[in-house]
């Protein structure tokens, strides 16, 4: 396969022990579910989806609802039997897949066990984190030993949307993904912009999905924020530099809109190849709409790529 | 002054002294509300060429949970509003205030604005007690508001469930931009906008973040059980819809906002007294409009349907 050379960075992949999780918890399971794409994931499935769109490698991470659903030990059990089943899948299949590792916040002790164990035994990418844990977004101090671990490691961290828990039920007409989810990122980055963290851990080498949330469509309301002394105080560099740090996926927002209000604040060097497999419109669905957003080619090579081997040199 | 003084600010917010004090009885009100004036509105106004002014009430409006209270303090402002748009001639508009969600009250006021007190139009908000708009429980109002031809200006709230969420962050930063998203689809789902064609229903902030999550929206949009509540399809109707300025008047919103909306539906507003006319006037002049796209969207698109105004 000479033609693939994308690296998607945003695409999921759905353990046994994920499905049988999930599948034991019937009608209890948090939103969204367990939703026929996850229920028809196969490791070929990914591959022949890879292939159809020229993607050379997939980072794979759990997706929402995550792994902890009030259990401690469960979730600790769970984050390691799915980080194991994606170390098999990145060893089975050369460079075609990277991992990042789950873990099961919001217990802390466990998950910097499972950091260790992530980097150290299974030699993973990088961390999927989620916005927010039992309505405490990144920024929050009971998170401060996660993000201190992973800015020791200079680690690579995905940060996947969920809703917060107070919005289960606000629109019961249509799916939580739809708003929700771009909210969660934009609040999520701002708990660590106005929390401090985002300073205070400058080695975290941050991926929001889904082009940022919503945050570059607010981005006026950050700045103004970002006046107040207590916040001054935080972002002595201003918010724009600390944003300008993290890097972005084009998932689900693959078009001129979202795109161009995302590049209006950023550098194309921040910005990655995404498809959210096996939700949205499909990776090679992905490749086209990307194709029309009005990257010059030297800047989509980069997106689709480039970018990306920064972070994850082990691709190239 | 800037320049002539030719804009119509839709999103302009007033605070009446008896409005505060009325407030002030049950919570506390915020400076900026009590140090407003209707000198630092014209003040404001004439150095950003504002000609116009439309007046609403911002957060947290009328409804605490009484419905009479809610009607005697929409009714403060809405006197209050008329005899401002009597003593200032041309220099503001009225978006009559109601007392939603009370209904009856609501629709008692709608007819004294328009009738009595001959309003441009009227301000709600985008929910209350977390229902949004095209929730059912708001249908006899939107029938009149439809019947009207209303121009319906949006304020956003923030939600219920979401208030001190992030605490080291101030809340207006996401929740209002997020609510005003939600209830623009709460009306396209929920079939509402499809039914009330009539409304000219303007979006505080740009339209919140809905511009952004436009993908999101097309694909939910295509699921057969939502396609039959938008006949037109959502694109038709969020292209009729108008967005204002306010808090967006920057290269990313805009340039979002336009590669969904032609320039006919942009409109300015200012969000004074929270921030000053001249830098949403300074703002639009860095986001790569043409100087007749500027002159729909300082002033022509907005006196397209507040007709008193052309006058």
């Amino acid at each position: 396969m000479a033609s693939a050379f994308r690296i998607d960075i945003h695409h999921h992949f759905v353990p046994d022990a994920y499905k049988a999780a999930l599948l034991s918890m019937g009608a209890a399971c948090p939103p969204p579910g367990f939703q026929p794409p996850l229920a028809q994931w196969t490791p070929r499935r990914t591959l022949d989806a890879m292939d159809e769109a020229g993607i050379a490698a997939a980072l794979l991470s759990i997706t929402t609802p995550g792994i902890h659903f009030g259990d401690d030990a469960k979730a600790r059990l769970l984050a390691r039997q799915c980080n194991e089943a994606g170390a098999t899948l990145v060893a089975d299949h050369g460079k075609r897949f990277g991992l990042f590792a789950a873990l099961p916040l919001p217990d802390i002790e466990a998950s910097l066990d499972e950091i260790d164990h992530a980097f150290d035994q299974l030699k993973a990418d990088g961390i999927g984190l989620y916005t927010n844990y039992g309505a405490r977004w990144l920024g929050h101090q009971d998170f401060a030993p996660i993000l201190e671990a992973l800015d020791r490691r200079q680690a690579t961290v995905f940060v996947h949307p969920t809703s917060a828990p107070c919005m289960c039920g606000l629109q019961p007409e249509f799916n939580e993904a739809v708003i929700e989810y771009g909210t969660d990122t934009t609040r999520t980055i701002a708990s660590l912009l106005f929390s401090g963290a985002a300073v205070r851990f400058p080695n975290i080498r941050y991926i929001f999905c889904h082009a940022g949330g919503t945050m570059p469509y607010l981005i006026e309301r950050f700045y103004t924020e970002a006046k107040r002394p207590k916040s001054a105080a935080h972002l002595p560099k201003g918010p724009l530099h600390e944003l300008q740090r993290f890097h972005y996926d084009i998932a689900q927002t693959a078009n001129p809109g979202p795109i161009g209000c995302l590049r209006a604040i950023m550098p194309a060097s921040q910005i990655l190849f995404g498809t959210d497999y096996p939700y949205g419109i499909g990776c090679q669905g992905h490749v086209d709409a990307l194709a029309k957003c009005g990257f010059p080619a030297d800047e989509l090579a980069a997106v689709e790529r480039g970018n990306a081997l920064r972070l994850l040199p082990r691709f190239a | 002054m800037a320049d002539a003084p030719h804009r119509i600010d839709v999103h302009h917010h007033f605070a009446p002294p008896a409005y505060c004090a009325a407030l002030e009885k049950t919570r506390p009100v915020f400076y900026i509300m009590k140090d407003w004036t209707t000198e630092r509105s014209l003040d404001d106004m004439d150095k950003a060429g504002i000609k116009t002014s439309m007046l609403s009430i911002t957060t947290p409006g009328t409804w605490f949970g009484d419905a009479q209270q809610a009607r005697t303090l929409a009714r403060i402002a809405n006197d209050y509003a008329a005899d401002l748009v009597r003593d200032h001639p041309g220099r503001f508009g009225l978006f009559t205030t109601l007392s939603l969600p009370d209904i009856e009250g609501s629709l008692k006021e709608i007819e004294y604005g328009f009738d009595t007190l001959k309003a441009d139009g009227v301000g709600v908000y985008t929910s209350y007690d977390d229902k949004h708009l095209g929730d059912k429980m708001f249908a006899p109002v939107f029938e009149e508001l439809n019947r009207r031809k209303a121009v319906v200006y949006c304020h956003p709230v923030i939600c219920q469930c979401c208030t001190a969420l992030t605490p080291e962050v101030n809340e207006a930063v996401i929740e209002y931009g997020t609510d005003t998203t939600r209830t623009i689809a709460s009306l396209l789902f929920s079939g509402a906008a499809s039914k009330y064609p009539d409304i000219k229903f303007i979006w505080s902030h740009g339209g919140g973040t809905m511009p952004f999550l436009i993908e999101r929206f097309i694909n939910l949009a295509k699921l057969p059980h939502v396609a039959p509540k938008l006949p037109k399809g959502l694109m038709h109707e969020l292209k009729r819809f108008y967005y204002d300025t306010a808090q967006a008047s920057n290269p990313s919103a805009m340039g979002c906002l336009r590669t969904i909306v032609e320039a006919t539906q942009i409109v300015f507003g200012t969000d004074f007294p929270y921030r000053r006319g001249l830098e949403n006037v300074e703002g639009l002049a860095g986001c790569n409009f043409t100087a007749p796209e500027r002159r729909l969207i300082d002033c022509d698109n907005a006196l397209g349907f507040l007709s008193r105004l052309k006058a």
